[in-house]
Order: C-alpha cells, then structure tokens, then sequence
C-alpha cells in the first residue's frame, strides 16, 4: 500500500515527490529535480513510471556458481564425467566451458530424494570402482582408464522412461542425458559458432492466485 | 438483491463447453458460462526467452508437474497445478491426470489432428465380441461431424474406408512423397494396410480453440456470459423436484462463496472434472456405474530404422529421398478372419528424415556425435496411438482425506493396463520392425513401451451414455437419466475412445446434445 501511493505520487505529482529524495532543507527551498533513471541515457527528467526500463545482466555474467550439494570427491567425479561424456567438439562448448556440473550441482540440491541419492550413489560407486580397479579416485584416472570404467555401464535406453534396473547403469542414462542437455542449453552454447542465442515463448504466471 | 436466473449454466470452456455456449445462444438460450481458472493474455502472459535465461535451464522445476510429461519449463504455467488441484491414484498404477484451467481449457494446446469415430467404436460389442456399444451409430453423429469440421477447417484426403470415416474436409495441401513413403506405401498395401495422411483442424490463424472458434459466436448473440476464475464445488437441487437448479461456486482468489441460479446445467469441464463434480455433489449415480469405465489411449512404441542411402551427410545431397509422414489408420481387427491375441486397434505414424537420439546408443563423447552425424538425417520411425478396453474396475472415486486449495475433496484414480494393450502394443512394433526389414533398412532402436494411462490427454469414460439407465449414466443425448435438466456433454459421455484424438468426436457430441436441449426446452420438456 504504501509503495503504491508512493509510485501514484511519482507519476501524478512529481513536484511532491522530492520530499522522499530532497534534503531536510528549509521548507522554501525549491524541490530537486527526480534522478536520472540508471542506464537510461536519454531519458529525460519526469519519466513516467511505466516508461522505465533499466539493464541488468544476468548473474552468470558476473559471477562464478558455487556447487553446494556434492561432497568435494563426488564433484570432482562429476566434473570428470561431464569432461568425459560431453567434451568440446565442432567448436562447441563442452560440459566444463558451460558450467554444466556446477549446474547440475544446483539442480540436484533441490531434486527430490531419489535424484539425489541416485546421484549420490552414482558418484560414490564411480569413486569406488576407480579406487577398487586404479587406486585412485575417478577424478585422477587418465581417459583410458575412464573409459574402463564408464564404458561397462552405458547401455542403450530405447524407452527413457524406463531406465535401467542396475542402479549405475541408471545413474549413468540419467547423468549422460543430464549433462549433455545443461550443456547445450548453456548461454555458452547457443551465443556460440554464430548461433542467436535463440528463445522461445516462456509462459508466465497466469493471473497467479492472490496472496495479498 | 435476487440475481437473475439463467436458462443454462455451463460448467467448463474447452470445446465441448464451447460448443454448448455456440449452439444454445444460437436459439436465444441465456447461458452462464463459469471457468475455474482466469483468461490468459495471449501478449501479456507470454515472453520470448532463451532457455538459458530460464531458472533451472530449461529442465523445469524439480517435482513440479511431475505427471505432465508434456510439460516443460517454458509451457509450465500453462498447466493446472497439481498442490492447488491434487489427485491420488494407487502407486503400483501411476495415473498422468494433464489439465489447463485457463479459459479455453485444453482446446488452446491440443494437437489438432482430427478424425471420426467409426462404427468399428461406435459397434465395439459386435466387433470385439465383448464390451458395450454406443447407443448411437455414425450415421446418428455424422451431420453434427460435418458442421463441426467445417468450424474448425478440417483439412484431410478422403479414402472410403470404413474404419476412417471420411469428413467435410478442406482441400489439402500434402507435399509430395518422397522415396522412403513410397517405399512404406507400397509394402503397406501389399499387407492390406492403408495409407493416408493426417487429417487436421487448420481453424484460424493456427489456432482451433474454444477461445476463437467458439465463444466468439456466442459472446455476439448477447446471450452469454462467462465468469472466470469461479470453481465450482456442488451442483445445487432443489430439493422439492429433484432438479438441478444451478451451482455453489468459490473464487479463486479470495474463496468467497456464490450460487448461481440456472433452469439447466450442462457440464462441459472435462471428463474427469465433470464426473468429480457430480459424485461431489452426490448426483445422477442411480446406475452405480458412474465413475467407472475411464480409459483413453496408448501412446507410445518406437521403432526407428535407418536408411543407408541417406547416411553419412547423403541425406541433404538427396533430394527427395527422405521426408514427410505416412499414417496409417486402424489396420487389425477389421474382419473376423483377423485372429489377433488382442482387440481394438491402433494407428501407426510414421516419419521420415529425422535422425537418431543418443538413449538410442551406448557411446559417448566424441563416439557418440560421430554416430549421430553418421545418422543425422537418414532415419524413419514409427509410432502408435491404440485403443485401450475400457474396463469397469478402472475408475475414479472421491478421496474425501485429500481436497484442493478451496477444500473441495480431490479425485482417486484406478487405472491398470491389462494383456490387450501389452499385446497390441508388440504387435504395433513387430509390425514396424517387419516393414522397415522388408524395405531393406537397418533397426537402430525398438520398443513396445508406452506411456502410463492419462498420458495421451484423451480421457474419456466414467459418465459413459447408453439405452439402459440401470448400466449408464446419461442417455444418447448426453442427459442424465436421473436428472432430466442435467447434461455432460464432454468426453465422460464415452463409451469407447477408438484410436482417435476425440476433439471432433466431444465437439459433435456437444453440438447433437445441445441442439436437442434447446427442441426440449422450446417443447417445455426441460
């Protein structure tokens, strides 16, 4: 309520409004002027609320995404596996240019308990085979050995709503499909090779249920 | 202060409420029309964006519509949301319950592709030697067919087969077929197998909806109001005739409670919202049978070849090698001497052009884009829709422990598949894999799998029409037996889905029950 008056007051009466943005002055003084919208050069004194437009950027633009859901070793495997499954290839970008673990890592935190401890488990029995076979984790295993590794647990999947009963064979279908779709639906890929960046129509919120 | 009474009050927006509100306004019916859910914008409501602006990178919210496999982080907000509007069903029997409450309901997203029942649905007790039939005939629904293919501008090739009625259709405008349909043609025939084309509701300017098809009409005769955002929780009796007499509503956003009177009610929400609000209400059961009988379609089977001539890049260096589709119509199950392990039957999609997927291959990295490079181009796939038996013990009920966001009680769904669909479903892809093998391509994939019931967004059933009111809900009008101002005019009023997408099927059942509602009224008899 308070924030409509004021946004009404902006509008209607612009010579009242300064008393939010003016000094404590004497009461004579002449009102100042509204600001400058940011990044709106042009426009002038006095634009309307609605005509208001201002440029943000995107966080990813700015800033480095922190994977919070993985423990240490089984996000290092994963970063070895996105490098693995999806590798830059054709000039594209591959899983690690696209930030596709870090991704995941975020998608998976706020999955329900079966993806996550899919997972989880499918990470740790990386780990576990790679120590059992290499005595290393998955993470320091040359490509060689990865494929060793990996290779035995990639099966085709010709109904994807039914995935494999063994529970590796499952993790790798469902992490194979995952990384490969954060990476091409990454900024990274589609602003690369000459692609637009593309975009297609998002349907907002329809008259959302009123919580006021 | 006494708001007025209406002639009828239809519940519901899509194409069967639509065609309610077309027809009966056409006579100068007053009707009321109310819509759970609010008019989308088509400007407003919607945004370009890249998926990579999307939150979650276009995977859509984890857990979020998770029984709406159509579903995707762009359509999101386009579907009901299933924490305001729940359902149970049993875990061993998943249930993909897919809805749209904004005005126009599913009829602003479905898929277009229209055809008629056939006496082989319509006759289903003779020709399967089990079930029930209709109580109407194709000739009974075919004039009302063609004046709705002519709203919506059917486009089809007409063929003369009576599994595949032909229509009132507009002229088509089908490519010419490449070599690989050629192919598929001629093996097909030489099987007895037809081969047509899709049959499609081109409406007006891409869009075939209730919204402007529909409504419009209606909305200009001045005889219709409609009111969104009004959810509906009881038909109301009176109780000193039996009759309806209108509905208790909520709205939306603040829950306030309203009646609106009306002298007939025509509920048109959707089957299975139709039918929840009458066994919420506590009407029109006489029968025991309301509820009951809830099927819809398999969807589902893949069986995808390559062909060599196109891979490795020749695809695109060959023009008219590969493109286009092929459907064939119901081809099992047309003659007694077809002895199958199944009944019903299903049509067969198949397409030609597309490549592979990457499930489809153990590789990975480098390895697997080689195959897919190697594939790009060169494959045809084939897919199915089947009929599925509808089957008393697949039903819903009321789950009076769980209700929605303005505490109407919610919906249990029980729906098992049983050895028929199984049965037709291998037969699809046997089929497949076999004509792909004769044309000389290689399989590179193939399932029989098919998506759980409720997916194919075609359910139908549980308020089923019939002659005898002691094993039916509603006569062949669409009227209750109980309740003679009481009309479902939606696809509850089923008793058999065929193969068929139902919209032309729903939208001619609703135009017949809605013409005979307005002779009954001008009679007086309702």
């Amino acid at each position: 309520m308070k924030r409509r008056s004021f946004m009404t007051t902006l509008v209607a009466a612009p010579a009242a409004a300064p008393a939010l943005f003016a000094q404590q002055a004497a009461p004579a003084s002449p009102p100042a002027p509204p600001q400058q919208p940011l990044g709106a050069p042009g426009r002038g004194p006095g634009s309307a609320a609605q005509d208001i437009k201002l440029d943000v950027v995107s966080p990813d633009n700015v800033a480095e995404p922190e994977a919070r859901f993985f423990t240490a070793a089984q996000f290092a495997a994963l970063r070895k596996l996105s490098d693995l499954l999806m590798p830059p290839m054709r000039g594209n970008p591959g899983a690690l240019d696209a930030a596709a673990p870090e991704f995941l890592d975020f998608l998976v935190g706020v999955s329900p308990a079966d993806r996550q401890t899919l997972y989880r488990n499918g990470l740790d029995g990386l780990n576990t085979r790679a120590r059992k076979q290499f005595a290393k984790n998955f993470a320091d295993l040359d490509a060689a050995q990865c494929d060793a590794i990996i290779r035995p647990l990639l099966v085709p999947v010709p109904w994807t709503h039914e995935p494999p009963k063994d529970p590796l064979q499952h993790f790798m279908t469902a992490a194979h499909d995952d990384i490969r779709t954060a990476t091409r639906n990454s900024r990274e890929w589609n602003t690369s090779g000459g692609r637009r960046g593309g975009g297609q129509l998002f349907w907002n919120p329809v008259d959302p249920i009123y919580k006021g | 202060m006494t708001k007025k009474e209406y002639d009828v009050l239809i519940v519901g927006s899509g194409h069967s409420g639509g065609m309610a509100a077309k027809i009966l306004t056409s006579h100068g019916i007053s009707c009321i029309m109310l819509n759970a859910g609010p008019e989308a914008d088509m400007q407003r409501d919607r945004t370009q964006k890249p998926v990579y602006d999307l939150p979650y990178r276009g995977f859509g919210k984890p857990g979020r519509l998770t029984h709406v496999f159509q579903a995707n982080e762009f359509n999101a907000n386009q579907w009901v949301d299933e924490t305001e509007v729940p359902y149970t069903y049993d875990p061993q029997g998943p249930y993909n319950w897919v809805r749209v409450r904004l005005l126009g309901g599913r009829s602003l997203f479905w898929s277009r592709q229209s055809f008629r029942l056939s006496d082989f649905e319509f006759n289903a007790a003779e020709i399967d030697g089990s079930g029930t039939s209709w109580p109407i005939r194709l000739a009974d629904l075919a004039p009302f067919y063609s004046r709705v293919e002519e709203i919506f501008r059917v486009s089809g090739r007409k063929e003369g087969w009576p599994q595949f009625p032909d229509g009132n259709f507009i002229e088509p405008r089908y490519p010419a077929d490449s070599q690989t349909l050629k192919k598929v043609t001629e093996l097909c025939n030489a099987r007895g197998f037809g081969v047509s084309k899709m049959r499609t509701s081109q409406g007006v300017g891409g869009l075939a909806s209730s919204i402007n098809l529909l409504l419009p009409d209606a909305l200009a005769t001045g005889k219709l109001e409609i009111v969104q955002n009004a959810i509906v929780r009881e038909v109301s009796v009176d109780k000193s005739t039996g009759l309806v007499n209108g509905a208790h509503f909520v709205d939306r956003h603040s829950k306030r409670a309203m009646h609106v009177k009306a002298k007939v009610v025509v509920l048109a929400a959707g089957s299975l919202e139709s039918t929840r609000l009458l066994l919420n209400s506590g009407l029109a059961n006489s029968s025991g049978v309301m509820g009951h009988y809830l099927h819809d379609q398999i969807y589902g089977v893949n069986v995808t070849a390559s062909v060599s001539e196109a891979r490795d890049g020749k695809a695109a260096a060959t023009p008219g090698l590969m493109g286009g589709q092929a459907f064939l119509p119901r081809f099992r199950n047309l003659n007694k001497s077809d002895k199958r392990n199944f009944i019903k039957g299903y049509c067969m999609m198949i397409s030609s052009g597309g490549g592979a997927s990457a499930n489809m291959f153990a590789e990975y990295g480098e390895e697997l884009q080689k195959k897919l490079d190697y594939y790009a181009g060169s494959c045809v796939s084939a897919t199915i829709y089947g009929e599925r038996v509808p089957r008393f013990e697949n039903h819903v009920r009321i789950n009076k422990s769980v209700t929605d966001a303005w505490g109407i009680p919610a919906l249990h769904v029980e729906a098992h598949d049983s050895d028929n669909e199984h049965n037709q479903a291998k037969d699809a892809a046997d089929t497949a894999e076999e004509l792909f093998h004769a044309a000389g391509w290689d399989l590179i994939s193939k399932t029989d799998k098919f998506y759980p019931p409720g997916y194919s967004i075609h359910e139908v059933g549980t308020c089923r029409m019939g002659d005898n009111p002691k094993t039916s809900v509603l006569n062949k009008f669409n009227q209750s037996h109980d309740i003679k101002n009481l009309f479902v005019v939606d696809g509850a009023a089923f008793v058999t889905c065929g193969w068929q997408n139902p919209t032309m099927t729903i939208s001619a059942l609703s135009m017949r029950a809605s013409e005979y509602l307005a002779e009954q009224m001008k009679k007086g008899e309702v």
